[in-house]
Formats: C-alpha cells, structure tokens, sequence
C-alpha cells in the first residue's frame, strides 16, 4: 500500500499546480490543473452519453490526461517562442500561434517525450496492470489513436475554452481572440461543435453566424 | 443505416492495415500463449487482470480498426489542373493575422492539428475545401479570422 499512497500523495500535486496559460496572462487566482480535470471529466461524462463510446475508458482517460503534469509540469504553446523580455508577452499571447509544420512536428514530439518520461516516473511503483493501464490510456489521449482518444483530446480544448471564456467575462482585457482562433481548427466532432455553438450563443449573444 | 466513411491517405491506410496485423498477431500470442492459467477462476490476481486489460483494449481496437479497413476511401491527387484547388490531401500555406501558417487537410481518423493535420470536417478545413491560390477564407465565429491562401501543394504517396 506504501506505493499507492506515495503516487497520491504526488498526483494531488495537481491540486496545488497552476494552469500555465493563466499564469502568462496573469489571470487572477488562476485554476488548478486538477480543477480543470475535475470539469473535463464531468463535461466527458456528459457529453459522452450522446455518442456510441465506451464511457468507462473515456472518463479515466479524462482523469488521467494530466497526471504527466506532476513531474513534467505543464506545457504550452508558446513556451518556444515567448522572449526574456516580459514586455513583449502581451502581443505574443494575444494570438494564437503559428507554426510550420516541421516545427509543429518537433514541438510535439518533445513535449510527448518529456511527458511520457514524466507519466513513467510518477506511476512506475503502480501494480502492473494499473500502470499499463494509465500508460495505454494516456497514449490513446496524446495521440488520438482511437475515437475515444480522439474525443477526449478534443474535449480538453473546449474545457478550456469554457475556462477562458469564463475569464474574460470576468476581465474584459483578457484576450479572448486565440480560443476561438483554435477552436475552430482544432475541433471537427459534430458533439463538440454543437456544445461550441451554445457557448456561442450564451457567451457572444450579438454574434450570428 | 449507412455506414461512416473513412477518407484516409495511401499511408494512412497502411498504417491502419500494419497496425491491425500487428494486433492480430499480439492478441493471437496473448490468448494462445501466454494466457495465465487462471483465465476461467474467480481469482483475480494482478497478473491476471493486467493481462486481461490489455486483451480489452486489444479487442476494442481491433473491432475499430476492422470497422475503418471497410469503409476506408482513399484520397486521391487530382487532376492536374484541379491541383490549384483545396481537396482533401492538399498541403496548405496561409497567411493568418500577420503570420503564415501551414496544414495538411486530411479526413477526420488522421487529423492532428499539433502537428498540422487539419480535419475536413472542422471548421477551418469546411471553410478551406473547393479555395484557390490568392483567396482570403473567412472562418465566422465570435472572432473573424481571415485565412489568405498562399500555396497549395499535393504530394500524397
């Protein structure tokens, strides 16, 4: 039992870490990483119903999606490209950014890498059957190898879509620009665009598409 | 009720079909090799349950690529003169906001957008298909954003 007490010991971590993307924009208070998988799971939960998924692997995938984040911390787009100089940030952060796709390529490939070391590290005194269990599960999720992978990963984005919007309703100056911008390139499940269209509705109620 | 169609590149699908073998073969050697002896007992020891969630996920797999290998379509080049326009397949240049942006529009089962694999059926990759060199797409949502086609290149294997 020492071994499963010392992994949740590390893994409630998450409920002192802070979101990084908060934290470059300053954003007041900003949520924890467990508090962002704490709704992604419900909003899994939820929204899973109305497709033909295994429910039971999309909500523990939901709640391991971020345990990585323990001992790799967490990682953001704009890590690569953000200068010394603070001074700069606010422009970098107020779009999303664009990359070729080489450097697209090589930006996820280490962040897989520093990830999947750090996933390793936190469950490695875990029981066989849990540890690949989390370790299969977290790699359906990086990669979308599977419908389930694919709508967990997508689900993610719009959680914290739902996050940022909740913010700039709170602060006006929060840019809310770079969430739409990869909203709408990163998600294409017909569920997902439905839920994007009410926060439209509820958060933008001027806008008509 | 009609069964979803698949659009897949050449390396795409063989990816899948390499994937699905493999599969085949480890559930194979799990079940008929190193099956534990206590498969049919109520005893559900460690090992026994790891080996039994890799089964699991095995077969989940294996039925959902058997599902994709059926209604797989392959995207095709087009024609040479239909190259200038945006299909499934092509390889784009954008210029967004000031910066230039490059994406692959491929089917919903190979989109990736971290790595640049952007999917038809987003809706940026709506937006894009059936676009020429030199247009300025507009994607509407609460924020308009302009994408301006720069290039547009076909090079599937």
């Amino acid at each position: 039992m020492e071994n499963i007490l010392d992994f949740l010991i590390k893994v409630g971590e998450l409920k002192r870490i802070k979101r990084r993307g908060w934290v470059l924009r300053d954003v007041k208070d900003p949520e924890t990483i467990a508090a962002h998988t704490f709704r992604m799971t419900i909003m899994s939960w939820i929204l899973c119903c109305k497709k033909k998924l295994n429910l039971n692997k999309v909500l523990k995938m939901s709640l391991i999606h971020d345990l990585c984040e323990v001992c790799a911390g967490d990682t953001t787009p704009y890590d690569t490209i953000l200068p010394k100089d603070k001074k700069q940030w606010k422009q970098i952060l107020n779009k999303w950014p664009r990359l070729q796709k080489r450097q697209k390529e090589k930006f996820f490939l280490n962040k897989y890498k520093k990830e999947q070391a750090g996933l390793k590290k936190l469950i490695v005194s875990l029981p066989l059957n849990i540890k690949k269990e989390i370790h299969n599960l977290w790699d359906d999720y990086e990669k979308g190898l599977t419908a389930e992978g694919k709508f967990v990963r997508q689900l993610d984005r719009v959680e914290n879509l739902l996050q940022a919007l909740e913010y700039w309703k709170k602060e006006a100056k929060f840019a809310i620009g770079p969430w739409w911008v990869q909203i709408e390139e990163l998600i294409d499940d017909p569920i997902l665009l439905e839920f994007i269209h009410t926060l439209e509705q509820e958060f933008h109620p001027k806008f008509k598409k | 009720m009609e069964e979803k169609k698949f659009y897949l590149t050449k390396e795409g699908l063989e990816r899948i079909k390499k994937e699905y073998k493999a599969l085949k073969e480890l559930k194979f050697a799990k079940t008929k090799g190193e099956s534990p002896k206590v498969l049919n007992s109520e005893d559900l020891n460690p090992e026994y349950l790891a080996f039994q969630e890799d089964v699991n996920f095995l077969e989940s797999r294996i039925i959902e690529l058997e599902n994709i290998i059926k209604n797989a379509e392959l995207i095709k080049i087009p024609r040479k003169e239909k190259q200038n326009v945006i299909d499934l397949g092509a390889t784009i240049w954008v210029e967004v906001d000031g910066q230039t942006d490059e994406f692959t529009l491929v089917g919903s089962l190979e989109a990736n957008p971290s790595i640049g694999k952007i999917s038809n059926e987003s809706p940026v990759g709506r937006a894009l298909l059936g676009h020429k060199v030199g247009e300025n797409v507009v994607v509407s949502s609460p924020i308009q954003t302009t994408y301006r086609i720069k290039k547009i290149k076909y090079h599937i294997s």
